[in-house]
Parts: structure tokens; C-alpha cells; sequence
């Protein structure tokens, strides 16, 4: 009895420590990817992952010819899963001081931003359906998500790199470089992801 | 006593966690300094700004196409 309570309390720190960390990313990103990189709890990736899994079930309902969300959420492991191998190696190889553990994590953190985009696409989707038109207030939407949208890849941006300063300990240029052989082979993947309709804007 | 000595321990351990970044250019080392200070907290500050002046450009420069562009990421999730 003592054993399933303190489970229970354990899972809920968890969900605490999840939704603070999510608010700590938007007003001190790099403080608190530096307390994320030395996390240990799994139990927070498996709340972040449950998110995903939500999104792509909640999307299910909203697509034309979609694919199962048990699916693309596979899909979606994978995906983090080569990506953070591939870095994981890459370090290895040249040498760099790297935590598998600490990578899973910081990682993990960074698809907030993606998962946020996601979230209020869809919802836009279902208040704003396309095609836009090229009326003012068309135009004047176009504006606003754009900019939305981009503030959020810069904001991705900064969790990425940060996710990689803190998890291999290398200075900007190398992780420069680890970024543009990760993109050499990223790009005709995500390319062939979006060719089988399985996602349209790489889910990273 | 000892318990506060023990957490500014492991807070500058946190904090040192890393060396700090040296472009190799004193100049360059500069002004990523102050451009990363500015990000490290609460960067919406100053990326909505930078976002929507790029915005602003490109419809300039693109017009409709940032129409279609706004489409095809409408259809994007």
C-alpha cells in the first residue's frame, strides 16, 4: 500500500516537474535546459511522449485519409530515436564527451515548441480552415501566422542548440557542423516522409 | 550550514558545466555574448520582433506567394 502511494506521489512530481519545466523553457530557456541536461527521471519522457501520442490522436479525427495514430506515433520514435542515436554516434566518433541520458532528455524538452506549432495548427485548421484568399483579412492572417510560426522555429532553434551544448559540451562551431551532417541526411528523409504523407512538416 | 554549502557546491558545478564559447575572433566572441545574453531569458522578447520584421520583408518581396505559403503550412500538421 505504502509502495503504490509513493508511486503515485513519484508520478505526480513528474507531471509537476513536466508542466514547470514546459513554463521555465519560455522565460529562462538556458537555465533550464542546463537543469534538464542532468535529469534522471524517465518518467518525465514518458509524460512528454504521452502528449505526442494525444496530438496524433486528436489529429486522427481531423485529417481526410490519415494514417493510424499508433503509426505515425511509431514513426515519430523512430524518428527521435535515429536522431538521437545519430548524434549520440557522431559524438562518439569524433571523440566528444557525450551522456546518451542527457541527450533522450534535453531532446525530449525541445519538441515542446514543435508540439505547440502542431497543437495550434490544428486548431486553426478546425476555426480557419484553407485556403486563404488574398482579401485583407487573408493577407492580415497569413501575417500573423507566419510570424507565429517562425518566432516558434527560432525558439526551436534555440532548444536544439542548447540541447546539444549541454549534452556534448562542445563550443557553437562544432555544433554547427554536427547540425549540417545531421541535415545531410535528415533532409531526403524528411523528403520521403512527406512523399508518403506521413508527415508533412518533419515532427522533431 | 553545511546544507547550504553543499547546494552553492552543486549550483556552481551546474552552473560550470560547461567552458564558455570562444568564436576564436575577440570581436565575434563579443557579439554572440551579447546577442546569446539577450536570448536567455524570456527570448519571445526579442524574436516576435525579428519574426514579424522578416515577415514584413518577405510579403514586400513576395506578396501572394506568402499566401501559399501559409497554406501549404496550414496543411502541414
Amino acid at each position: 500500500m505504502v509502495s503504490k502511494k509513493k508511486y503515485l506521489i513519484d508520478f505526480l512530481i513528474s507531471l509537476i516537474l513536466v508542466i514547470k519545466n514546459f513554463f521555465s523553457l519560455i522565460f529562462y530557456p538556458y537555465k533550464t535546459m542546463r537543469k534538464i541536461s542532468l535529469e534522471k527521471d524517465f518518467r518525465q519522457i514518458f509524460f512528454i511522449f504521452l502528449l505526442v501520442f494525444c496530438y496524433f490522436k486528436f489529429v486522427y479525427f481531423l485529417k481526410d485519409n490519415p494514417y493510424p495514430a499508433i503509426f505515425t506515433f511509431f514513426v515519430f520514435f523512430i524518428n527521435f530515436f535515429l536522431m538521437t542515436g545519430f548524434f549520440y554516434f557522431l559524438a562518439k566518433i569524433l571523440k566528444y564527451e557525450i551522456k546518451f541520458v542527457s541527450l533522450i532528455f534535453t531532446f525530449s524538452y525541445s519538441i515542446f515548441p514543435t508540439l505547440i506549432w502542431f497543437f495550434s495548427t490544428s486548431f486553426f485548421y478546425l476555426v480557419l480552415p484553407p485556403p486563404r484568399t488574398t482579401s485583407f483579412l487573408g493577407k492580415l492572417f497569413s501575417i500573423f501566422f507566419i510570424t507565429y510560426s517562425l518566432s516558434l522555429l527560432f525558439w526551436k532553434i534555440i532548444l536544439f542548440y542548447l540541447s546539444l551544448r549541454f549534452s556534448t559540451k562542445q563550443n557553437f562551431y562544432r555544433i554547427i557542423y554536427m547540425t549540417l551532417i545531421f541535415l545531410l541526411w535528415f533532409t531526403p528523409y524528411s523528403i520521403f516522409l512527406y512523399h508518403f504523407k506521413i508527415f508533412r512538416i518533419p515532427f522533431i | 550550514m553545511k546544507n547550504y554549502s553543499l547546494r552553492f557546491k552543486r549550483h556552481i558545478n551546474e552552473v560550470f558545466i560547461i567552458k564558455p564559447n570562444d568564436l576564436g575572433m575577440n570581436f565575434l566572441t563579443f557579439w554572440f555574448k551579447r546577442t546569446t545574453f539577450l536570448l536567455k531569458k524570456f527570448p519571445f522578447l526579442y524574436l516576435f520582433p525579428v519574426a514579424s520584421m522578416i515577415v514584413l520583408l518577405m510579403y514586400f518581396l513576395l506578396g501572394k506567394y506568402l499566401i501559399l505559403l501559409t497554406n501549404w503550412l496550414q496543411y502541414g500538421f
